[in-house]
């Protein structure tokens, strides 16, 4: 039997897995420690970021790095388990000594990461996770984040329906999202930016079914029966998929608004529904491959479907930022090694990316290292630029980026924690 | 003989203690004290898992359970009371897990069987449900983070000895427990539970002892585990953490006592190796795994021992190992 | 109080009953009748949805053929895993530890084989021609489609109700699941009959997936959250009893309907509850005539 040469062989294939870490890196490079869900649920936001910072680094490379480095970079799968993703932070940090941690689609895995950032005091770039806490209460200073946070889509939501109750007067609100921490807050976030905007408005109920429920055919018709004027959601991935699809039998679409402004909006769900997508939903997303209509993002969607033979979801453009965002700082400060001159390049760092219209340039807010961008929400229409989906998101409504973030007072509040 | 068993395990512990100490002095990057880390404390958990299934026949899905008690009474306590309270958690935390798992004990050994086994993953899950809910008190899915030992534990490679010597110390004890007449009780009522009761033992007791003992340990894993990665989450709750600890019994050996500890070992680096390497990691230790299921069903430690026996010109084996059951 | 709403809630717990049942039925079969664990029966659940993805989508594939036929798909590869791998630790001690581990390392292959043939982005199916609208009656629609699915899960729970008690095979099959040595001492090809079953077991559950599809996104890691919820249904109903299921099926979903509409906040933990409480008091199932308990 081999029970012995079992133990030899797995001696002998730990040895040869060590052997990489033996060698130094000769060329001047600026290394990063990547993190994204690359199985199950979310594998799709991880293969998708993988994609556009593999493209934003070749980009970036070919034209011969930045300040005499040249970008080299490291995923590994998170599982959507934080208790694994902090040992894979630790590996990066200690083993492969990153400049950078990058990457993460889950807010609990990015918690837990960003107190390991905290403490090895190794800068982290969020690419997508959308927790506000990570720029609030659990604010470090080694964490900058170039996505969206939930406030931020909530903030233009409620904009929108003010807007809104000037057209078309509307009073009553049902929310339903997944009950945990992202279901949560949008719910609260809703709720505190109709206020401070004076919206006047009645929570007629809310509903929070567990994470990937499967059916929701009794939540449909309970909220039917609830007859708000508007619905709001806070549902992602296949959740959304699976409760459109649901409610559209039931006629839901034609008796609510359905309003969805923070994940709704996903390529991903219109690529997956094609023709059964409704139209007349008003949704939004953190990146969307037809708005703007500039030359950069069109660029950017062409050349991400010419790689991977698909077009990018939200997830790819956070971690396209990211990497720019991080070769635009390196080039400032002339070093990756200078971890407190990155962190002050990075803080107010202005980069032109594919969500930026005309006229402007998404920034990184000095104070909580949040990235300020413009949220465009629209109405799901016929469009089939982009198949597979056969509906897009037109008739744009545009929010300034400034306006978006949370107010002075409660940024203050938040962090003082 | 016991005494030359007694050799033997006293051999292998002082030689397992001085590999695992040795470990901050020879590592060449802090990596690997942190997976030596988890590797010592999810051993300690399987150890105690063990005692209930390979030792007394009772396949929990529900130890999560208590490692959850263990890890979240830290979390709460700091969280809620302040960082002075780290340490006075830990016991409360494992008086918690041993007062729930005798009134779940009670509840929980009026069955048996698969119908245990549902039993007590149906328990952990409304705790997980519950834990994953409650966010305004335990953060929900946002885990606790910020959980940094008090005083000189913050230091990592001290915080790493005061591991090794609790789950050595623990290891030990369940060692003494398993080859006592306690353990012995326990085996015989996995084997034949009516022959307990003809000798005048009660099957129930001592079911309902294993199950207290093994939870507390279970609990106090958690407890260690709060202050490596310095955060908690739900996740430690959710009944894959349960099957984690099976896994790494059978891939050990359920019927040998260090099993478990070298199926930690085996698993965790494992997992961390094949992560490395590839984003296919699942379905690479998937066959592994079921390779290990299917031609070893021993368990390495426990295939080795056999591959030892078969080596062995005279047969000793019959007398002096006869307290693990038979192939 | 509004009479509407607690017929339309009724019946939105009995269309989510049948889907429940239906998952459950396959694990209930595995479970009851051979004495195996599938933990990877929601693997099989997302096979079926992906080869009805393959069939329909891709392929344009008749429906209601390329229902049978993912479900004849997922029972092929069940059956074969089977064969190749679960047979190999039957008779072992604790064997019921060893099924887990096995089936839990089949979702781990499967999650990748899904991935690697059919890639990360969510798919879908739609629903058949014809089966797309509502019936109305007043103020309460039901779905065409959820119609349907209720109809086939009445056809499954009869069938399988008159097979495994009426003809000599479902007997066989039964008995494999109280005494495997007995029955082969008896001259029946044990081995054939638990492979036969496993094979059936998880063509429901393929059959299952593709039939949920349409009111479902097609993705990677499905398998794992029907497991649960299927061993809910499985211990309401007790062991290899599919009326059981069935009704344990729709009182979960009865009450959960009623509970999403007035006490949105605890009616997931209310599942876990009942699954305690019945393993506590009548762990041979709810709807179970007390008869041999199984240790």
């Amino acid at each position: 039997m081999s029970g012995r040469k079992l133990m030899a062989m797995a001696l002998v294939l730990i040895t040869v897995c060590l052997i990489p870490f033996l060698a130094s890196a000769q060329e001047k490079l600026i290394r990063i420690g990547a993190m994204y869900p690359m199985t199950g649920r979310s594998g799709l936001y991880g293969m998708d970021s993988v994609a556009a910072a593999e493209m934003a680094i070749d980009e970036i490379n070919s034209k011969g790095g930045v300040a005499g480095y040249k970008i080299d970079i490291v995923f590994t799968d998170s599982k959507s388990k934080p208790a694994y993703a902090v040992r894979v932070a630790e590996r990066y940090i200690t083993e492969d000594k990153v400049h950078f941690l990058f990457g993460v689609v889950s807010s609990g895995v990015g918690l837990a990461v960003t107190e390991i950032s905290k403490q090895n005091k190794v800068i982290f770039v969020g690419t997508d996770h959308a927790a506000t806490e990570l720029t609030l209460d659990n604010f470090q200073p080694y964490y900058f984040r170039v996505s969206n946070n939930t406030f931020q889509s909530m903030t233009a939501g409620a904009m929108y329906l003010k807007e809104l109750q000037k057209e078309k007067p509307w009073k009553t609100i049902s929310y339903i999202g997944p009950d945990y921490a992202y279901g949560h807050s949008q719910l609260e976030e809703i709720q505190y930016n109709l206020k401070r905007f004076g919206v006047d408005f009645q929570m007629v109920s809310k509903y929070l079914p567990k994470l990937y429920e499967p059916d929701y055919t009794s939540y449909i018709t309970s909220i039917i029966k609830d007859k708000p004027d508007v619905l709001v959601s806070g549902f992602w991935g296949g959740d959304t998929v699976a409760f459109i699809k649901q409610a559209k039998a039931y006629g839901l679409f034609e008796k609510m608004l359905y309003f969805h402004p923070d994940a709704g909006g996903n390529y991903e769900l219109m690529s997956a529904m094609e023709g059964e997508m409704p139209a007349g939903l008003v949704l939004s997303a953190r990146h969307h491959n037809n708005w703007p209509d500039t030359e950069l993002n069109r660029k950017y969607v062409a050349e991400f479907k010419r790689r991977t033979g698909r077009y990018p979801t939200y997830a790819a453009e956070g971690a396209y930022a990211g990497i720019y965002a991080i070769a635009k700082a390196v080039e400032k400060v002339g070093t990756p090694d200078n971890t407190e001159a990155l962190i002050k390049a990075l803080e107010g760092l202005q980069i032109k990316l594919p969500e930026d219209p005309e006229g402007f340039t998404s920034f990184i807010d000095p104070q909580t290292h949040q990235i300020v961008q413009m949220q465009a929400i629209g109405i799901s229409e016929p469009n089939d630029k982009f198949p597979p989906a056969k509906m897009m998101l037109g008739k744009w409504k545009i929010y300034k980026a400034e306006e978006l973030l949370p107010p002075k007072e409660l940024i203050e509040k938040k962090m003082k924690k | 003989m016991v005494s030359s068993s007694k050799y033997k395990f006293g051999l292998l512990w002082s030689v397992g203690f001085v590999a695992f100490a040795l470990v901050p002095v020879l590592m060449t990057s802090r990596y690997q004290m942190n997976l030596a880390s988890h590797i010592l404390i999810w051993g300690l958990f399987a150890v105690s898992f063990n005692m209930l299934w390979g030792v007394t026949g009772m396949l929990s899905f529900g130890q999560a359970l208590y490692f959850g008690i263990g890890a979240y009474s830290i979390g709460l306590f700091v969280t809620h009371a302040g960082k002075s309270w780290y340490l006075t958690a830990i016991p409360i935390g494992l008086v918690t897990a041993a007062v729930l798992s005798f009134l779940l004990g009670l509840l929980v050994i009026r069955v048996s069987g698969v119908y245990f086994t549902m039993l007590t993953l149906a328990f952990a899950q409304l705790a997980w449900q519950v834990t994953f809910k409650w966010y305004d008190f335990t953060g929900g899915d946002d885990g606790i983070q910020g959980i940094i030992p008090p005083g000189i534990l913050s230091n990592k490679m001290i915080y790493y000895y005061f591991i090794l010597v609790i789950v050595f110390l623990s290891v030990w004890f369940l060692k003494r427990l398993a080859y006592s007449p306690f353990g012995l009780i326990l085996r015989c009522v996995q084997q034949n539970p009516n022959r307990v009761r003809f000798i005048g033992r009660s099957v129930k007791m001592n079911q309902l002892r294993i199950y207290v003992i093994s939870s507390v340990f279970a609990a106090l894993a958690g407890a260690l585990m709060a202050g490596v990665d310095n955060s908690i989450h739900t996740d430690m709750l959710f009944w894959t953490t349960s099957g984690e600890v099976i896994l790494m019994s059978v891939l050990g050996g359920i019927n040998q006592f260090f099993g478990p500890f070298i199926g930690a070992v085996i698993l965790i680096l494992l997992e961390d190796l094949i992560g490395a390497k590839t984003e296919f990691w699942p379905i690479f230790l998937g066959t592994i795994i079921m390779i290990f299921v299917i031609v070893f069903p021993k368990g390495v430690v426990g295939e080795i021992r056999h591959l030892k026996h078969r080596l062995r010109a005279t047969d000793e084996a019959g007398g002096r190992h006869g307290t693990h059951a038979s192939a | 109080m509004d009479v509407y709403f607690i017929v339309t809630q009724s019946i939105s717990g009995f269309t989510m009953a049948t889907l429940l049942f239906l998952v459950a039925s396959g694990l209930t079969l595995i479970f009851g009748v051979g004495n195996i664990f599938n933990f990877a029966h929601g693997s099989f659940y997302m096979l079926g949805a992906y080869f009805g993805y393959q069939l329909v989508s891709v392929w344009k594939v008749n429906f209601w053929i390329a229902l049978v036929a993912a479900g004849a798909g997922a029972g092929l590869v069940g059956a074969a895993a089977e064969f190749l791998f679960l047979r190999r630790i039957y008779g072992r001690a604790q064997e019921g530890g060893f099924q887990i581990l096995l089936t839990y390392c089949l979702i781990l292959i499967f999650d990748d084989l899904v991935k690697l043939i059919w890639g990360t982005e969510y798919k879908s199916i739609s629903k058949p021609p014809g089966f797309e609208g509502a019936l109305r009656f007043g103020d309460i629609s039901i779905p065409i489609y959820n119609f349907a699915i209720i109809v086939i899960g009445l056809v499954v729970v009869l069938a399988a109700w008159w097979i495994l008690s009426k003809t000599r095979p479902g007997r066989i099959a039964r008995a494999s699941a109280v005494d495997r040595e007995m029955l082969g001492s008896l001259g029946v090809n044990v081995p054939l009959t638990l492979t036969i079953v496993f094979g059936l077991a998880t063509a429901l559950g393929g059959m299952t997936g593709a039939l949920a599809a349409p009111l479902r996104s097609v993705t990677p890691g499905a398998g794992i959250e029907v497991i649960i919820d299927s061993l809910i249904v499985v211990v309401l109903g007790g062991m290899g009893n599919f009326w059981g299921a069935w009704l344990g099926a729709v009182l979960l979903g009865e009450v959960n309907a009623f509970a999403v509409a007035y006490v949105s906040e605890w009616s997931t933990l209310f599942s876990y509850l009942v699954m305690v409480v019945t393993l506590i008091f009548k762990p041979e199932g709810l709807f179970a005539p007390t008869r041999l308990r199984k240790v």
